[in-house]
């Protein structure tokens, strides 16, 4: 028989997406222009942030990447379900991208939302390479608006990211512009007492830990769909539209708490997946994370989307007005944040035998009870039909402070509403729609997040990613991670290729997300449908963390041959997200 | 939560909801436009039937033209996954409605998938309950079909709303326009298979 | 909800036809730069500054460090000179080649050579240290010494930085150095030998890589090894002015 004739038939027998687009993206040397400072740095098409692709669920993308840099890049289709060859990160998915070398990625889009593509490549997305990703779903949105912007953030540094890397190594308080003074030491003594401030910084001294260790990277500028906050990036609307605003960190290093003075939010989608709606008033934003507000301006005013990183060394703006050139007032930036002894209590083999505890909680404010060590493993076991429909964020302490189930009990970095109130917690997110049926889990898996901030070294189980074997998966089991923070530091745990169920303690509805926030003393909970085979990468999101060891392969074993996977997941995410 | 906590907690919230229920304009004669938007229905007097559907979050269909004067009944379905309200009023009425209904969550009367009923009736003292029984509102759990007859004034600027906490600004609305000169026939605009004339 | 059911039934059927995925299908190694050890370098000058002493010696003085390597073996270069400006003559010169460790969290263990040129002769030294972070945040460096005389010595250097601000600093440096037996040529005496104390006040001028100050520097010698100095007409002890910068890059 004919080959070709053979090959018609099974094309003819293959269901074939009924759309196919192509998209054409080159890697470039582009100029970056905070408005603070001129920076060169890598964009795609010419430009940084580089294009928003819009894509339709159900279509199958071909989308041709051009590398005109002089070195090896990569992209990454940072929350898309895919073959794992298309996932982008070299070493891991595919080898890379040469020099003058274009590569044609191909992969069924099985979902909808907010999502954003960057380079895996060394530095090359804090340089710059990274672009928002808009999938249409195929039926309708299950909420309304009348117009949509992407508000993708970012944390611009004068510095290339192999400088900063290397800053960061040969001294780990470079960027650090927030620390302890002389000053702030008086400050203290006067409000808490001269013994009680002399022993406070003793036994943060002990243990040659920094409370203003909030933020490794300071001295960025804030940037909004590549604008800084001079250049005031503007979004025009009609009074009493519903504006979708689709919040992407694509930052290096910077969380941000993102509000917009005047206008309440309400929250339905959280990395890609719609959750039911939650008006808040401020929410934080980890690196990597989307959330997708409506906000309905009915006034014909301007309004500032303000955007503090969440150690309060800098901001990024934009504007929402009815006329291009109008702004509203921007807020000045609060205090910076300061860790407490209870961000602390995920260390292990730490000295608290010299400290006296009743004096440090004089002068911190603090929880003694924090210092056990937090494990929030209880809330998973907790009847889920009183705590489903609880508001978990707004259950602030009696005294107006902040409180967060997701933050170590005292800590010094819960967020609180600048306006005092509704900030959203990740325990308001919940499931718009169950993805998958519940089930137990096949077994846990326990990820003790560590490192050293005086070296700079950041592993996974003490181990980094250099000397660490892969995890293994097998195919069609239910994994849940259990991720412990033992240091001080927030880190974004991002999972390639399949979904994080967070568990916030609802169960069916718990979310489903990309990147897991793990507050420094704190233990999270997420739940993953190991239906993805290949080889994926987990890593931290921050970029120097990451690059630094705190990174895994993740290898599922078993499961259907990669191009029968491709079309399995194209039937089995149909109606995702 | 310990049930006696939330049972402590209560009498606040009851407060709250009977100044509420007049903010809400559920009560005829009511401060905020009270008769004017219209008034429960008499079965004999309904013109005809609107279906509505209840999904997560909004409504099929997204809005409805009405006579002055006319009674109509709407037959309610929740086909979503979720709690939902159907509440007749002014988006002003809605919007006092919402803080109750955040009150309900807060205090775990109402959940994302199934009203806790118990907690809803539960007597506290004076006759008063945390019960949802506005005349012009229905708050139904998953696969609920109810219906509810309104008798509709002359009023302008009403809608159909579910004021679980984040439904409505999520776009779970729907117009309503009070409308003499448009035909019967068209009068529901979207899916025109969801109205039946009775 | 048939999604689970509908992949178990695809994993089977998977199962049925084709061999293990894992094994059918052929999965790269990372041999990417990112599971290679991360190499880094850096380049430090603690101190470059003029030195100007009460009785007008003047010196170019430097104390610079410049490492290579990763996190588990670096190579640094320390050195150290003092140059007399008048006498056109290296009172000091000292560089040093070793290899660090870590050895706890905190701090690294150095060993290797330590070659001293300055005028007059010459040493050669086996060095082994340790650095680190002390709590309170004291910057520790001690090391012992090993000349090719057979003589033995330590140094200790310890740098407190006190933050005025966040970009005035205010260092304080102690250096003390001990012998345990009499190296006459170079006139060290037996037992406690100098010290070095310094004070600069910085600022932060650009990032942390230059950071001009200004400070004094007391330089005093001890026991046998004053007395060797006074032999030869020189000062036990001295006072300077410095004015100078730390840099970094």
């Amino acid at each position: 028989m004919n080959k070709g004739f053979l090959v018609a038939i099974l094309a003819g027998l293959m269901p074939l997406p009924l759309l196919a687009g192509e998209y054409d993206i080159s890697v470039d040397r582009v100029q970056i222009d905070t408005g603070d400072f001129v920076k060169e740095g890598i964009g795609y098409n010419g430009a940084s942030p580089g294009p928003v692709l819009r894509f339709k669920e159900g279509e199958e993308v071909t989308i041709n990447v051009t590398n005109n840099l002089d070195e090896m890049t990569s992209i990454h289709w940072h929350g898309l379900i895919l073959p794992f060859e298309q996932d982008g990160v070299p070493g891991i998915s595919f080898p890379g991208i040469k020099p003058g070398e274009t590569f044609t990625y191909q992969f069924p889009v099985v979902q909808n939302g907010t999502y954003w593509f960057h380079s895996h490549s060394g530095f090359q997305e804090p340089d710059g390479a990274f672009g928002a990703i808009v999938i249409e779903p195929e039926g309708r949105e299950p909420f309304r608006y009348d117009r949509e912007y992407v508000v993708q953030l970012t944390d611009k540094h004068p510095h290339s990211g192999d400088r900063i890397m290397r800053n960061l190594k040969m001294m780990p308080d470079y960027y650090n512009r927030q620390q302890q003074t002389v000053g702030e030491f008086f400050s203290d003594a006067s409000q808490n007492g001269l013994m009680n401030t002399l022993r406070d910084r003793m036994a943060w001294g002990g243990m040659r830990m920094m409370k203003a260790d909030v933020e490794d990277v300071q001295g960025f500028t804030g940037m909004i769909n590549g604008k800084g906050p001079e250049q005031n990036w503007t979004g025009l609307f009609e009074p009493g539209e519903r504006i979708r605003l689709r919040f992407i960190n694509s930052s290096a290093m910077t969380y941000f708490d993102v509000r917009i003075p005047g206008l309440d939010m309400t929250v339905v989608q959280a990395d890609g997946n719609n959750v039911q709606p939650v008006n808040v008033d401020e929410f934080r934003i980890g690196v990597a994370e989307t959330y997708d507000v409506i906000v309905r301006p009915k006034d014909a005013q301007a309004y500032t989307i303000f955007a503090e990183s969440m150690g309060r060394s800098g901001y990024a703006r934009a504007t929402l007005a009815p006329e291009e050139g109008m702004e509203a007032s921007v807020p000045p930036m609060r205090e910076p944040a300061r860790l407490t002894m209870a961000d602390m209590s995920g260390m292990h083999g730490m000295d608290h035998g010299g400290m006296d505890h009743g004096d440090m909680s004089a002068s911190d404010g603090m929880d003694q009870t924090a210092m056990a060590g937090m494990d929030h493993s209880g809330m998973a076991n907790m009847d889920h039909s009183s705590m489903a429909g609880m508001d978990h964020g707004a259950m602030a302490g009696g005294d107006g402070k902040a409180s967060d189930p997701f933050y170590a009990k005292g800590s010094g970095i819960t967020p609180v509403a600048a306006n005092g109130g509704k900030f959203l917690s990740y325990a308001d997110l919940k499931a718009q729609k169950p993805l998958y049926e519940e089930r137990e889990p096949t077994r846990e898996i326990e990820l003790r997040l560590t490192g050293n901030m005086e070296r700079y070294t950041w592993s996974i189980n003490g181990v980094k990613y250099e000397d660490a074997d892969p995890i293994r998966l097998n195919y069609g089991e239910r994994v849940r991670f259990k991720f412990v923070n033992e240091t001080m530091m927030t880190h974004p745990m991002h999972l390639h290729g399949m979904w994080s169920i967070l568990d916030v303690g609802a169960g069916e509805w718990n979310p489903i997300k990309h990147t897991v926030n793990v507050q420094p003393g704190t233990t999270v909970y997420m739940e993953t449908e190991v239906d993805a085979p290949g080889q994926w990468a987990f890593h931290c999101h921050l970029s120097y963390h990451a690059a630094a060891g705190m990174f895994r392969k993740v290898i599922v074993e078993g499961g259907p041959q990669s191009s029968q996977a491709n079309s399995s997941a194209a039937t089995k995410q149909g109606g995702g997200a | 939560m310990n049930p006696i906590l939330k049972i402590a907690a209560l009498p606040a919230l009851v407060l709250a909801f009977s100044s509420g229920a007049h903010a809400a304009g559920s009560h005829s004669g009511g401060h905020h436009g009270g008769k004017a938007m219209g008034e429960p229905g008499n079965a004999g007097n309904v013109s005809r039937t609107v279906e509505v559907t209840m999904r997560d979050n909004y409504y099929e269909p997204e809005s409805i033209h009405v006579q002055p004067g006319e009674t109509i009944r709407f037959k309610v379905t929740n086909e979503g996954g979720l709690v939902h309200e159907f509440n007749i009023g002014t988006a002003d009425m809605h919007e006092a409605h919402q803080d109750e209904m955040q009150m309900m969550v807060e205090h775990g009367v109402l959940k994302g998938d199934h009203i806790n009923h118990d907690m809803m009736n539960m007597d506290m003292g004076n006759g008063h309950s945390m019960k949802h029984d506005d005349p012009n509102s229905l708050l139904m759990e998953p696969g609920e079909s109810r219906e509810i007859i309104w008798k509709f004034t002359n009023a302008t600027d009403l809608e159909f709303a579910c004021n679980v906490p984040g439904h409505y600004q999520a776009g779970m609305y729907g117009d309503i326009k009070i409308d003499s000169t448009v035909a019967a026939k068209d009068r529901v605009e979207g899916e025109s298979d969801s109205e039946s004339v009775q | 909800m048939s999604r689970i059911r509908s992949f178990v039934t695809v994993s089977l059927l998977g199962a049925l036809i084709l061999p293990v995925a894992a094994t059918a299908k052929e999965m790269i190694a990372d041999t990417t730069e990112r599971k290679q050890a991360l190499t880094s370098w850096g380049i430090q000058f603690e101190e470059f500054e003029y030195r100007y002493s009460d009785d007008d010696e003047e010196l170019g003085v430097w104390n610079a460090d410049i490492f290579y390597g990763t996190d588990d073996l670096k190579v640094r270069w320390l050195t150290k000179g003092e140059y007399a400006i008048e006498e056109q003559a290296y009172e000091q010169l000292e560089n040093q080649l070793v290899g660090q460790v870590p050895i706890s969290t905190f701090f690294d263990a150095k060993a290797g050579v330590r070659f001293d040129t300055p005028e007059g002769p010459d040493r050669t030294y086996a060095v082994l240290g340790v650095a680190g972070l002390a709590p309170q945040w004291f910057e520790i460096d001690a090391n012992l010494y090993v000349s090719d005389e057979g003589d033995t010595s330590a140094e200790l250097d310890a740098e407190y930085e006190l933050l005025l601000t966040n970009y005035w600093i205010l260092a304080a440096t102690l250096d003390a150095t001990v012998a345990f037996s009499e190296d006459r040529e170079i006139g060290v005496g037996k037992g406690l030998v100098s010290t070095e104390t310094g004070l600069r006040l910085s600022y932060d001028l650009i990032d942390r890589s230059f950071s001009p100050y200004v400070g004094v520097v007391h330089e005093r010698k001890y026991g046998d090894t004053a007395d060797f100095a006074e032999e030869e007409g020189g000062g036990t002890e001295d006072w300077f002015a410095v004015v100078g910068a730390r840099i970094s890059f």
